[in-house]
Parts: C-alpha cells; sequence; structure tokens
C-alpha cells in the first residue's frame, strides 16, 4: 500500500512476526505482516477466523512481544514508546474485560484514576453509550451488549484519536450490531481513526473506508473498498435469464464465444465478458433471445473469498523450521491486490 | 504515593475477598476471645477448697514419714551416684501449688508451665546458645496459654494477607481485565510494583486491626477473669514489637502472593504451593538437619516470637559399637529469621516482575 507523499498513517507495521509454542510445535500467529492504516476514517481489518488479527492488534498495544518486525502508532514506534501514545489509543480487544464483581461506573472510575482522567468524563462517557440508568449494577449482571457499550465507554474515557475495535459485534443481536457499527461511523466522522477487525464482511463494507485483508498472519490485499471491489469486478459477470428451452443452446453459444458460463437455477451467470452488450449481442445473432440481462457488482465478501478461499484458520505449524503442510508460507497476494490509498483520501 | 497505586489501593479495598478477610478477622477474634473464655477460667472455690484439703492430708502425712522419705530418696541417689538434689530428694515435700489446678492468665507463668510439663532440658553446644534458647524459650509467646496461644492465631492473619495478594492477581489475570488495564498504562514495571505494593499496604490494617482485636478479646476475658498475671510495660512493649513485626511479615507476604500470583496464574496453584511448602516443612523439616534453619516456616517463626529453636540429632558411636543420638538445639535469631523473609520476598518478587515484563497477556 502506498502512501504518497508519505502521508500520516495512525498504524504501520513492517515485517511483523509473532510464533507461538506449544507442545505440537511452533505456531505462526503472523507472518511477516505490513499493515497502513491511514489517520481518519474506518479501516476494516479483514481475515478468517485465525488468520492473526487479534494477535497483530495485542502486539500494537503491547500486550504480545513480537518475535520480529516493527510497528508504529502515530508514528511511535510501539511496544518501546507506548507510553507516549497509550493517551491517544483506546482498545477493545476481543470481548470486553472488566472486573465482573464491580459496577460499571467503579469499573470506569478506576480506569479514568490510572490516567488521570476526571471524575466527571465517567459519568460523560456512560451517559454517551446508554449506560447511566445501569452503571451502578455489577458487571457480571451486565448482556453482551452492555457490556460491549461499557468496552466502548471505556475506550472514550481518554478521549482517543485512534480506537481499535477487535471482533466489536461478536455475540451480539441485529440491533446491537447496528448500534456499534453506527457508533465507530459516527466516532470516525468526528475525525477520529477507527481500526476494526472482523470477519463479517458485509459488517466493515458498510462502514469501512479502507480495508486489508490478512491471510495466515499475511497481508493478501489493501486499499479503499471501492477499489478493492472495483479491482473485483474488472471482469465482468452478468446474469441472464432466457427461456427454459433455450438455455442449452445460450450456454452453448457463449462458450463458443470464448466465455464463461455456469448454471445458477432457471439462469445463468456469465464470466469474462467485456460488457452486457457482447452477451446480448451474441445470443440476439443466433436468435436466443434474453428475457433478463443484470451486470454483476463484486462485493468485498467476494473479494475476501477470493482471496482467502484456500486459507484454513487456526494458523499453521512450524516444525524444524518448516510448515506442516511441507513447504514454505505461500507468497502474499497482496501485490496484485492493493489499491493506492492517497494522502487525505481515506 | 502514585497515583497508580492508590488507584490499585482502591481496587483491593473494593474487593469481595478483601471484604470476606475483614469478615474472617473479626470472626477470629471473637472465636478467640470465646475459647479462652470457656478454656481459662480461674480455679472454682470449690476447686481450690479440694486442693487444700488433699494438701493438708498429705501435708499431714509428710509431718509423719516426711523424713524417711527424703532418707530413703538420698540413699537411693547415692546408689546411682547422683547427688540428693539431683534426684529431687529436696523437691519432695508437699506444696499447695502440686494440688491447685493449673491457671492459665494473660501473661504466661513460667512456673505454672514447669509445673504442668516440667522443665524443658537445653541441648546446646556451647553456652551462648544455650543461653538464647533458654531465652527463647523464656519469652511470653513460647507459654502454653495467654500471648503465648495468640501467636499461633496471629500466623493466620499473614496467611490471610497472602491469600489476599494472590488473590489480587489471578482474579485479575483470569477475569482478562488486565489485558484492559495495560491498554491503559502499558508501562509493566509500574504496573506491577504498584499491585505488590498495593497488596504490602493495603493489608496492614488488616492484620494491624486483626491483631489489635485478638489481643484484646484476649485481655478483656484474662481481666474478667483476675488472671493477666505479671502485666508489666515491658510486656506490653513485646507485645508492640511483635505486632510490628507481625505486620511486617503480612505486607511481605501480601507481596509474596501478588509474586506467586503472578508467577502461577491460578490461585489454588500459588496457594497451593504455599501449603504443600509449609506442610512439608513441618512434616519432613526435621530430616533436613542444619537445613531447618532457611526454612520459611523456620524463619517466620524466628521473626514473630523473637527467635526459634530447632533441634537436630548427633550420633556418635559408643564404646560397644552402638550409636548414640542426642539431641542439639539451635538458634535461628529475630535478625536471621527476618534476613531469610525478605530474601524469599525479594528473590520471589523480582521474578515475578521479570514474569510480568516479558510474558505475553491474553
Amino acid at each position: 500500500m502506498s502512501v504518497p507523499g508519505g502521508g500520516d498513517l495512525a498504524i504501520e507495521t513492517r515485517g511483523l512476526r509473532k510464533t507461538y509454542r506449544s507442545a505440537r510445535g511452533r505456531s505462526v500467529g503472523v507472518e511477516g505482516l505490513d499493515l497502513q492504516v491511514p489517520v481518519g476514517g474506518v479501516h476494516g481489518f479483514l481475515g478468517p477466523n485465525g488468520s492473526g488479527k487479534t494477535t497483530t492488534i495485542r502486539m500494537l498495544l503491547g500486550l504480545v512481544r513480537p518475535d520480529r518486525g516493527t510497528a508504529t502508532i502515530f508514528g511511535h514506534e510501539v511496544p518501546r514508546r507506548l507510553p507516549e501514545v497509550v493517551g491517544r489509543v483506546g482498545a477493545i480487544v476481543e470481548s470486553p474485560k472488566f472486573f465482573p464483581a464491580f459496577s460499571a461506573r467503579r469499573n470506569l472510575r478506576l480506569l479514568a484514576d490510572a490516567i488521570g482522567a476526571p471524575t466527571g468524563r465517567v459519568d460523560a462517557v456512560i451517559d454517551e453509550v446508554g449506560l447511566t440508568g445501569r452503571s451502578k449494577d455489577r458487571y457480571k449482571g451486565y448482556s453482551l451488549g452492555m457490556k460491549q457499550r461499557l468496552a466502548i465507554a471505556a475506550t472514550l474515557l481518554k478521549d482517543p484519536d485512534l480506537l481499535i475495535f477487535d471482533e466489536p459485534t461478536n455475540g451480539l443481536d441485529p440491533a446491537g450490531i447496528r448500534e456499534i457499527r453506527q457508533t465507530m461511523r459516527g466516532l470516525a466522522d468526528q475525525g477520529k481513526t477507527v481500526l476494526v477487525s472482523s470477519h463479517i464482511l458485509a459488517e466493515v463494507e458498510q462502514i469501512a473506508d479502507t480495508v486489508s485483508i490478512v491471510a495466515r498472519g499475511r497481508l493478501v490485499a489493501a486499499g479503499r473498498v471501492a477499489d478493492l471491489v472495483g479491482a473485483g469486478s474488472a471482469a465482468r459477470s452478468v446474469r441472464l435469464r432466457v427461456a427454459a428451452p433455450d438455455l442449452t443452446i445460450a450456454t452453448s453459444v457463449l462458450e463458443t464465444g470464448g466465455l464463461l458460463v455456469r448454471r445458477e437455477h432457471d439462469a445463468l451467470v456469465v464470466d469474462g465478458a467485456a460488457d452486457a452488450a457482447q452477451v446480448n449481442r451474441a445470443l440476439g445473432e443466433r436468435g436466443v433471445w434474453v428475457h433478463e440481462l443484470t451486470p454483476l457488482q463484486a462485493d468485498l465478501e467476494s473479494v475476501f473469498l477470493g482471496l482467502t478461499a484456500h486459507e484454513t484458520p487456526g494458523g499453521h505449524t512450524h516444525k524444524g523450521g518448516r510448515t506442516k503442510r511441507g513447504g514454505p508460507p505461500p507468497e502474499p497476494a497482496h501485490a496484485a491486490a492493493q489499491a493506492p490509498i492517497s494522502e487525505g483520501e481515506a | 504515593m502514585s497515583r497508580l497505586l492508590r488507584v490499585e489501593l482502591r481496587r483491593l479495598w473494593a474487593r469481595q475477598i478483601t471484604r470476606w478477610a475483614c469478615v474472617g478477622v473479626l470472626a477470629l477474634a471473637a472465636i478467640s476471645g470465646l475459647a479462652v473464655y470457656l478454656s481459662a477460667p480461674p480455679p472454682s472455690a470449690q476447686e481450690v477448697a479440694n486442693a487444700q484439703e488433699m494438701f493438708a492430708a498429705d501435708q499431714e502425712a509428710w509431718e509423719t514419714d516426711g523424713e524417711q522419705q527424703v532418707a530413703s530418696c538420698e540413699a537411693d541417689a547415692e546408689a546411682e551416684g547422683r547427688t540428693p538434689e539431683e534426684w529431687g530428694c529436696d523437691q519432695m515435700a508437699p506444696r499447695l501449688e502440686y494440688y491447685l489446678p493449673p491457671t492459665q492468665t494473660f501473661v504466661p507463668d513460667a512456673t505454672q508451665q514447669e509445673l504442668m510439663f516440667g522443665a524443658e532440658e537445653v541441648d546446646a553446644d556451647d553456652d551462648a546458645t544455650a543461653a538464647a534458647v533458654e531465652e527463647i524459650r523464656g519469652s511470653v509467646w513460647n507459654g502454653w496459654a495467654g500471648l503465648a496461644s495468640l501467636d499461633d492465631v496471629a500466623v493466620l492473619l499473614v496467611l490471610v494477607a497472602l491469600v489476599v495478594g494472590v488473590s489480587f492477581v489471578t482474579a485479575e489475570i483470569n477475569s482478562g481485565s488486565l489485558g484492559m488495564w495495560l491498554t491503559f498504562e502499558p508501562r509493566r514495571q509500574r504496573v506491577y510494583w504498584a499491585k505488590a505494593a498495593a497488596a504490602a499496604l493495603g493489608t496492614v490494617p488488616l492484620v494491624l486491626v486483626g491483631f489489635a482485636l485478638l489481643v484484646a478479646a484476649s485481655y478483656a476475658v484474662y481481666a474478667s477473669f483476675g488472671t493477666l498475671g505479671g502485666l508489666t510495660g515491658a510486656v506490653w512493649l513485646e507485645v508492640a514489637a511483635f505486632t510490628g513485626r507481625l505486620v511486617a511479615a503480612g505486607a511481605a507476604l501480601a507481596a509474596v502472593g501478588v509474586a506467586l500470583g503472578v508467577l502461577f496464574k491460578h490461585a489454588a496453584a500459588a496457594v497451593g504451593v504455599v501449603g504443600v511448602v509449609a506442610w512439608g516443612s513441618l512434616v519432613f523439616g526435621f530430616g533436613l538437619g542444619e537445613l531447618q534453619r532457611w526454612l520459611p516456616t523456620t524463619a517466620l517463626t524466628a521473626w514473630l516470637q523473637g527467635g526459634s529453636v530447632f533441634s537436630t540429632e548427633r550420633c556418635t558411636p559408643s564404646a560397644d559399637g552402638v550409636f548414640e543420638c542426642l539431641p542439639v538445639d539451635h538458634v535461628v535469631t529475630t535478625t536471621q529469621g527476618g534476613l531469610t523473609l525478605l530474601a524469599v520476598t525479594a528473590v520471589l518478587t523480582l521474578l515475578a516482575a521479570l514474569v510480568f515484563r516479558r510474558r505475553d497477556v491474553s
């Protein structure tokens, strides 16, 4: 991912690597990850389960020590200089974790006191996430949605410039998911940078300005959502319907024309056409009349699945310096899949 | 006081286990007072009258044949090659205190103890050690009642401090809230030292008030019985000194609890290790010979009670080739005990601080 003019980055990692030792050998969590998150907007951090998203976030926050590579937040190398920048970062890693026997207010008061935030700030953030009426209840009695909201309140205690949300909608009902989504978008609209990791594509596609896609601990694609989706749509796909008796003829005509055709129920999907007109013309010339012709727009999900289709979750295990599958990790596809993010665009 | 330490202290005192520990300490003081009340009443007038009656009867018999009994004793002593004093011939005359039921007092009475259990022999290699052994055994903390029974209960207070320290960090590790905490304060060394200091300082009131309640309950009961014993200013000074040492031990063990909690991550494992070490020391300690000196249990006893005596066996072959084993007393002074405790605390704390700094947090 290029940043013309060396534009401001909220997060940057270079060659970040983390392995975990276990009785079964060495498991690779993150393998040489190069990640760039521009300042401002929502950046989706996508990948299948076990692709290294949470490990990367933990390394950024100093919770996990990288084996190799560097990471910076707002230009400060982390974890070495994390204390200098931690006041600008609010984060929720995986599920919210507070002291279960304490009330929401007490939990936040402790955190606020630890960073010297004024007491009034606690009330303000509790109010901001809509927990005022339940703030004296014990945390362990909270629903998942309330816990998530409390975690967001905790991140807001610092009034941070960068917010990191790791799978923030896990376990939430549709209303909760929407609420969290709106919150993240709202924070970005206030000028903050939001990094949201997720494996739920639809969720990210709706709010993210830019994304990075990782698989097996490596970056496989990065760029603006629109560019990635556009790249995925470069080779046009068209769905068409013809009269049932013509299905076989239409398939034959199109395949003869060098197009890829597959059957989808009572329709045909054609890949590789320059445009819909080419398909329509080819069929019309052979007397096959099209009832319906729809250009298919690639979505983030199809891009994601295309890039990560061959990846298995749970990382991969090395023994004696080789992958468990018997070969080195595959080369990342990011060179082909990257779309530039220009300064100020995100 | 740093901001982080203040926050950790507030968290410590807001925790349920700390509050339960306070309730437990109150209950301990109440039960201890009740136990003293039930076990230490002075002899009743009827018991004293019975004792006096028996004493009078024996005195009368002694006046009749006492000289004959002494003569017989002296003859036996001479036959065994001992002096009459060594054979106890000068102690044969009836004395009223032999007949009166033993009276427990707030300040342990050495005479009463000797009457009940006999004089403890000192088996030391040199005079200095022998003097130290006698001084330790003569301490108010080494009797059989009153203050001497409080030191055993006081050990429970430092164990409570240790458990509070263990729980303070393991709860945070197991709930995952440590990760959230570190996203607010990533300087791990500061975080660790604040936790250790909070546990050490935060348990001081618990131990201090707990022991004060124990002493007060015991004092009140003995005072109501009129059996305070030889309570002098020096005794109160010794109580104050003991309290100071107890509070210091409680703070050290709370810090040890934090260290063990960080190292083992689970409260049961950390407390279990302490239990195994304590149990092993008590059961198998004697087999360690002179190494007993370095056991944490010996060090804690020495630090609290103003010194500790332990015994080893020295076996030598006799003329007929049979090994004869004799006990040898050794002394661990207060200072030695304190330094050992300090060393254990420092090593565990530094190790835990290092692990806390390096370990990945889930």
